[in-house]
């Protein structure tokens, strides 16, 4: 097999292993977790998702770190990622607005357009 | 309050594209969607070019991320009503592409701030998982290696890159293929890879956001690299002042490792190469190459004369090939989509993209990446928001305490190499920081000297004197002690110092000091002669006066930390200078506007 093949058949391995984590959920959700991000709280909502994902609270929710996106100003950043619709980016998330982030935008869909990165 | 738009249409506005004719195509849709009623439900977005010039004008509609390419004008018509009304993507228009940065749109592009970069060394910077390898080799990590193993020879490969007309984005600019060149031709099997992360620019974060948001690129690079010089070992030398970036550097080794791609026989391949990390102290000097090279042999961070360069003689002696972390985040798409449609980004002698840490005062700071060629302007109007509160633009540093500074008249400066050093600054690693007119300008002179001065690694007398007597005279201006002379005082020590001395820190540590003498002679006069400090930042240049409309309510007197000002209640109080130390507590307390600071 050629190194070209090789790095094929890890892909699909790669591309499997993300599935069975659950990426085609419904909606994915994104929290930056570089340097900046963190220390402007980010592992604060980190861990509201986190918890939330635990307890049951939202389900079908792929739940993801990511690095930095270069929103500086806007940080720490999260995404929801939903199919067929727009990315929703949010900025300047607290835990108390990813709170809001997951009843109002998780659990009931409404997107919170004052928070937005647009 | 905002409304959200069920369709974001995002039209590049590269210079292609432009020339294509994009604008006439952006009208007419603006035209018929207001027709049509639909411009609530959908938003026109612009953005720079999107690296697919042959096949514009390009339109990209969200969500779903579709692609329209040679979009003609009455294609318009057919968009509107098949895509945005019945929600059925046009077919006939679309097409696909799959550039390694596209991913980076999918999420982003449909937004001002990111629509107008181009991303390809942050190309996953922000969309995937930094430590999950899986996330990597998913968008088609470690295929450029796998590519290179097997089906190019070592000079193929670097071939490529010299076709790229990729740059060093350290702040040299030295062609890349050409230093490849020079390092594969030495003889010996002994060769190293070197990835310079000792990123010490003050407010520059560029590396530290690659290397955290997308650590295995550089190590593919490196490896791709290590595969055409015929290196087998390569060191990432990164300070230890940026513990998130070593962990995720390190988890990346030991992945990369456990799955084949780094270690013996790399994918079944008679190619071996492995990667170690060497932590830095954060000494700026141990940046320059041949401090670096000394620090990972284990001496003190001192740099040498070059020739002979690292490409002949590096780390202990053997050729070794020193990159910086952006050039080699460049090396894996260079390879995958070739290096043919990398040197269609960028300008005639710059190719490719150019990352910034956008700061200062300006609306949007960021770190962004942008097509050489970008105008000063369209970075910091476009990209970062213009400046906060409508202040004026007084001045752009460029390339941070190597760099000058250049006044507003260069806003329409493209950027690369050569037109930024011809206006008087450089490119550098990437730092971009915005004036306004509420800074001083000798002020921000001083600040960059202070840090050279306590920088300079001491070894060549040039710069450890020269730097040093530039910051103190600096201090006496920014103090009230300048004298007649200063400023030719000041433009003969620098010019010296870049001329005598050893290396990149010396040459380059006078371009603050005379960049800003060049543009802003005449607020080093002032300073000297007037005594005055127009931007009012250098505090002992500042008279604190009360004028007669104040009414003596004592107010100011209550707040003055050293008792400075006297005078009985409703009668007009007076400042003693002598006792003053310009904090301006008065000032902001007052609330008859009876202070004035001049």
């Amino acid at each position: 097999m050629t190194p070209l093949e090789k790095i094929k058949k890890k892909r699909a391995e790669s591309v499997n292993r993300i599935l069975s984590k659950g990426y085609l959920s419904t909606t994915r959700v994104y929290v930056g977790m570089a340097t900046c991000e963190i220390a402007a709280g980010s592992g604060d909502v980190m861990q509201v998702f986190r918890e939330a994902i635990d307890k049951g609270e939202i389900k079908d929710v792929y739940l993801s770190q990511k690095g930095c996106a270069g929103r500086c100003n806007l940080e720490p950043t999260v995404e929801v990622v939903a199919a067929g619709k727009n990315p929703i980016k949010y900025g300047k998330v607290t835990a108390q607005r990813a709170r809001e982030i997951i009843t109002r935008h998780i659990q009931n869909g409404e997107v919170i357009t004052d928070w937005i990165i647009d | 309050m905002r409304t959200m738009k069920d369709y974001i249409i995002t039209i590049c506005n590269g210079t292609t594209c432009l020339n294509n004719g994009v604008r006439l195509l952006h009208d007419i849709l603006e035209a018929q969607l207001e027709k049509a009623g639909l411009t609530d439900r959908v938003k026109i977005n612009i953005s720079g070019c999107l690296g697919m010039c042959n096949k514009g004008p390009i339109l990209i509609v969200y969500p779903g991320y579709t692609i329209y390419g040679n979009v003609q004008k009455e294609d318009v018509a057919e968009i509107i009503e098949e895509h945005v009304l019945k929600n059925r993507p046009v077919a006939r228009l679309a097409i696909q592409e799959d550039h390694l940065f596209n991913r980076f749109f999918r999420i982003f592009g449909d937004t001002q701030f990111f629509g107008k970069q181009l991303r390809i060394a942050l190309r996953n910077c922000g969309i995937i998982d930094p430590e999950n390898i899986d996330d990597y080799i998913a968008l088609r990590g470690y295929e450029a290696l796998a590519k290179v193993l097997t089906e190019m020879s070592s000079q193929e490969v670097i071939d490529e890159i010299k076709k790229s007309g990729l740059r060093g984005r350290g702040g040299g600019g030295f062609p890349a293929g050409t230093k490849w060149q020079f390092t594969a031709n030495q003889p010996g099997d002994c060769k190293y890879v070197i990835c310079n992360a000792d990123e010490g620019d003050p407010g520059a974060f560029m590396d530290r956001s690659a290397i955290e948001g997308d650590p295995h690129t550089i190590l593919e690079g490196m490896a791709i690299g290590g595969y055409a010089i015929g290196a087998k070992k390569g060191i990432i030398y990164i300070r230890a002042e940026y513990p998130l970036a070593v962990q995720r550097l390190r988890k990346a080794i030991e992945d990369a490792r456990a799955h084949n791609l780094l270690g013996d026989n790399i994918l079944g391949s008679d190619f071996c190469f492995d990667i170690e990390i060497r932590l830095g102290a954060g000494a700026f000097v141990c940046g320059e190459e041949t401090a670096l090279i000394r620090s990972i042999e284990g001496h003190r961070g001192t740099p040498r004369p070059r020739p002979p360069y690292p490409s002949v003689s590096g780390l202990f002696g053997k050729p070794t090939l020193i990159n910086n972390v952006e050039t080699w985040a460049n090396v894996p798409v260079i390879i995958l989509d070739g290096g043919n449609w990398f040197s269609t980004v960028g300008t005639e002698n710059s190719k490719g993209t150019k990352v910034f840490a956008l700061a200062g005062k300006v609306r949007n700071t960021g770190l962004i990446e942008v097509p050489m060629g970008t105008t000063l302007r369209e970075i910091i109007y476009g990209v970062g928001g213009g400046l906060p509160d409508n202040k004026e633009l007084k001045a752009i540093q460029t390339g941070g305490p190597s760099g000058g500074c250049l006044p507003a008249e260069y806003l329409d400066t493209p950027i690369d190499y050569e037109s930024l050093a011809k206006a008087g600054s450089i490119m550098g690693s990437g730092g971009m920081i915005v004036i306004d007119e509420d800074s001083c300008m000798v002020d921000i002179a001083k600040f960059f000297l202070e840090f050279t001065q306590d920088e300079s690694c001491g070894k060549c007398t040039p710069c450890r004197e020269g730097t040093k007597r530039m910051f103190e005279i600096l201090t006496r201006i920014t103090e009230g002690k300048g004298q007649a002379g200063d400023i030719e005082k000041l433009e003969r020590l620098g010019n010296m110092t870049k001329k005598a001395s050893l290396c990149g820190l010396g040459q380059s540590a006078p371009n603050p000091v005379l960049s800003t003498i060049r543009n802003f002679r005449h607020e080093y006069e002032e300073h000297i002669h007037q005594k005055k400090c127009r931007a009012g930042v250098c505090t002992a240049l500042l008279v604190y006066t009360i004028l007669d409309k104040c009414v003596g309510c004592g107010a100011c007197k209550r707040v003055c930390p050293v008792d400075a000002i006297t005078g009985d209640k409703k009668t007009m109080h007076r400042i003693d200078p002598d006792k003053c130390i310009r904090c301006g507590m008065c000032m902001t307390k007052c609330k008859f506007e009876a202070i004035t600071r001049a």
